[in-house]
């Protein structure tokens, strides 16, 4: 099997997964407990909070551990909305995944939505957005790397220029792509989300950085967990099996991210020797080492995605959790991707189990079933 | 006092000798779509009761019985030993029941009295029972032509008192016309069809085409899910699912290329004619409406026709996609059908298929490639499930 479908999920990580089960079989106290064998887990899941609030250069009373992603956008969004008076604009990025699209497209009516436009890359266009931000914009909210394309947005500009035009609005990065991925320093926005299972810890245990002094609400209600902002009984499984998986990151992080550009240059120059063959989003040594989208012109993604499957190779044709809906690919249509290039887009995302071998493999096979998918192309 | 639901059927009252046949076959339907509710089915006199039914079960009894085929209507009702005062009395609860918050109510009395030998006749029940309600009830006016509460006394061996009536699926008892192969695709129309069909009361078999290796295993899975939702009207079907990718190809390479898929789909009815064949079916259904792709053009049509000697059921053709769709989500197939796979029909379509095909013109194309085989293979290859 070649695994080329890494932004969807990964595959948990040995020790990410081990360390998680010796939290659900030895230490599986419940952190608020009284005795001291609690105590002991406490102290380890405040650990983990500093580690990985080390990996964003943020403090760990500025961490709050949810569910994944989709729970990260949704309460960084919601929380920071309940927290204000009034009304105002929001501006969220054309190209968001959908817990942050959806979730800002519901604030219509006491807020009004303005859609951030993206370049033919996928990245926003930092001028335009900064031009269309003034004191009435609320809340910002914008991805660090586009999960379709790669492309990297220029968080550090992006959030100078909301804090110069409307210095009371609250900026959001959507950081489940980018997260270790692509460097990346809290100071450069006011809300950060994580999810695990981008990067080979379990499903089910994500984050949230909320910048200290940011009016917000929190999420849901209960015990009081997470300073109470985000009740419910701590995760200790699934955030000490991230913990691993970003103790495992730290370690190799330089490492890791060469091996993902080369593997990824190596691909992409293996595709485009293909004919009729394009690549979306930024040239590939400027995306995020990880992703590469391509158009295969005169064949449908799906049955390439299909064809590939029956040979082991594994593929998008857009992000997972668009692949049920049906119409047009939102992100590719903003990022003016249409018709028969939008038709027979793949995404390739890799991750560190993947090897250079895997890549040459992969686009052989590629190339062998294009030559004869495109005998059938509509004529 | 018991509590019953009371069935009315549907044109089954026009049929003469063969009538036992058709309500047993119906009482059949019920009995198997009340399995596990502990009910009791008797059939008196043009209606069919179910006994035994715990309170808490009747609105599940009543669901599954308005997707039984032959079901007229259906009233939950209670019986009544035929003495007045007890009569009277079973009247006030059920009209308070149907008066329910509202200030105020019409009503009438309708009565229905096949025993003869009770002591009123049906006039004087409902002047009789009408006087008590209006005694009881001062909300109420009598409306004689149209009453917000239609209060229903039948005098059998017992009396039955009701208020309440929902209409059933209506059509023909299942197993009552035979057996049909039904074409299914995925899409909106095909499951609609089968429903079409089964309604009037057909059993049903199923084929479906698919790509391997180009069409998702969830495409797979959605046609099974849609089969499931059709069986629940029609009982359970057999479906075929045919690999399809090695006379596509063929197709694709060797024949015009704006004739592929109406070749497509004359070699598609000639694999169902062969499983319905082999199921002992009589007939395909397919779920094509007139003009509303290049295949389904009149020209279209009898190209496919002519591809197979079984006659070819079409329920739909003179139905607006709108029309479709109502049904559809009215059968609670419509959520199923939308999901976005790709099926067999989608992977390699032509940009401009003919419109207008000729039956003669149409032979010779297909005769350009030697199918037998290939049709040998993709029966051989075949998985065949139940879908229940």
């Amino acid at each position: 099997m070649i695994y080329l479908d890494n932004s969807a999920t990964t595959r948990t990580l040995d020790i990410a997964a081990d360390t998680a089960a010796q939290y659900m079989k030895a230490d599986f106290f419940n952190p608020a407990a009284a005795y001291s064998a609690a105590v002991e887990v406490e102290r380890n899941i405040n650990s983990a909070r500093a580690r990985l609030a080390n990996a964003i250069h943020a403090q760990s009373d500025e961490i709050i551990y949810t569910s994944g992603g989709t729970e990260s956008n949704n309460t960084a969004i919601f929380g920071a909305l309940r927290a204000r008076r009034g009304g105002g604009r929001i501006i969220v990025g054309a190209t968001e995944h959908p817990s942050v699209y959806e979730a800002a497209m519901s604030m219509k009516g006491p807020y009004v939505i303005n859609e951030a436009r993206v370049d033919k890359t996928g990245a926003y266009d930092v001028n335009m957005l900064a031009q269309s931000i003034a004191n009435d914009v609320a809340f910002v909210s914008v991805m660090q790397v586009n999960n379709e394309t790669g492309a990297i947005n220029d968080i550090p500009a992006i959030y100078k220029a909301v804090k110069q035009r409307a210095p009371m609005a609250i900026m959001h990065v959507d950081g489940v792509q980018g997260f270790l991925k692509v460097p990346f320093d809290a100071r450069y926005c006011d809300m950060y989300s994580i999810s695990g299972h981008k990067f080979h810890a379990p499903k089910g245990v994500g984050a949230l950085y909320v910048k200290r002094g940011t009016r917000f609400a929190g999420g849901q209600i209960g015990g009081g967990q997470e300073r109470n902002l985000r009740s419910g009984t701590t995760n200790t499984p699934g955030i000490m099996g991230m913990d691993a998986a970003i103790g495992y990151y730290a370690e190799n992080i330089d490492n890791i991210r060469q091996r993902l550009m080369n593997m990824k240059l190596r691909l992409a120059s293996n595709l485009t020797s293909i004919s009729d063959t394009f690549i979306n989003g930024p040239a590939p040594e400027l995306g995020a080492p990880h992703i590469l989208n391509v158009s295969f012109l005169g064949v449908r993604g799906e049955v390439l995605l299909h064809a590939l499957e029956e040979k082991g190779i594994y593929v998008s044709t857009g992000s997972a959790c668009s692949a049920h809906k049906k119409g047009k690919n939102r992100i590719l249509n903003a990022m003016g991707v249409v018709g028969d290039r939008q038709e027979g887009a793949i995404r390739f995302s890799l991750s560190m189990f993947n090897t250079i071998e895997e890549m040459d493999i992969a686009a052989e096979e590629i190339a062998a079933q294009l030559a004869f998918l495109r005998r059938f192309k509509r004529r | 006092m018991e509590q019953v639901l009371l069935i009315r059927y549907d044109e089954i009252h026009l049929k003469g000798l063969n009538r036992p046949f058709f309500e047993r076959k119906l009482i059949e339907g019920i009995k198997h779509s009340l399995s596990g509710l502990n009910a009791t089915v008797h059939k008196e006199q043009g209606r069919i009761f179910v006994y035994g039914i715990a309170a808490e079960d009747r609105d599940e009894a009543v669901d599954r019985l308005t997707r039984v085929f032959g079901v007229h209507s259906i009233s939950p009702a209670v019986g009544v030993e035929k003495d007045w005062n007890t009569i009277v009395a079973a009247a006030r609860d059920i009209t308070e029941k149907a008066i329910g918050s509202r200030e105020r109510a019409t009503f009438k009395c309708f009565c229905r009295r096949s025993d003869k030998g009770f002591f009123m006749n049906s006039e004087e029940i409902n002047r009789e029972l009408g006087h008590e309600m209006l005694e009881a009830f001062p909300n109420l006016s009598v409306d004689i032509r149209e009453p917000e509460i239609k209060l229903c006394v039948e005098i059998r061996e017992m009396a039955f008192i009701y208020a309440q009536e929902i209409m059933g699926a209506g059509g023909m008892p299942t197993g009552t016309a035979g057996l049909a192969t039904l074409l299914i695709s995925g899409g909106i129309d095909s499951p609609v069809a089968g429903y079409m069909m089964a309604r009037r009361g057909l059993e049903l078999t199923a084929v479906h085409f698919y790509s391997y290796p180009y069409t998702s295993e969830r495409a797979r899975d959605k046609v099974v899910d849609l089969a499931k939702i059709v069986s629940r009207y029609s009982g359970p079907i057999k479906l075929h699912l045919v690999p399809f990718t090695e006379i596509q190809l063929a197709i694709y390479e060797k024949c015009p290329p704006k004739e592929t898929t109406v070749l497509m789909r004359r070699l598609m009815m000639k694999i169902a004619q062969l499983w319905a064949e082999k199921d002992g079916a009589r007939a395909l259904i397919t779920g094509e409406a007139l003009g509303q792709v290049a295949s389904q053009t009149l020209e279209s049509l009898c190209v496919t026709d002519d591809a197979v000697t079984m006659p070819v059921f079409r329920p739909l053709i003179g139905f607006d996609k709108n029309d479709i769709v109502a049904i559809a989500k009215k059968i609670d197939t419509f959520n199923t059908s939308i999901l976005p796979y790709e099926d067999c029909c989608t992977v390699f379509v032509p940009q401009h298929p003919v419109t207008k095909p000729e039956v003669q013109k149409m032979r010779e194309s297909e005769a350009l490639v030697d199918f037998s085989e290939m049709i040998q293979r993709a029966i051989e290859n075949t998985e065949t499930v139940t879908a229940i």
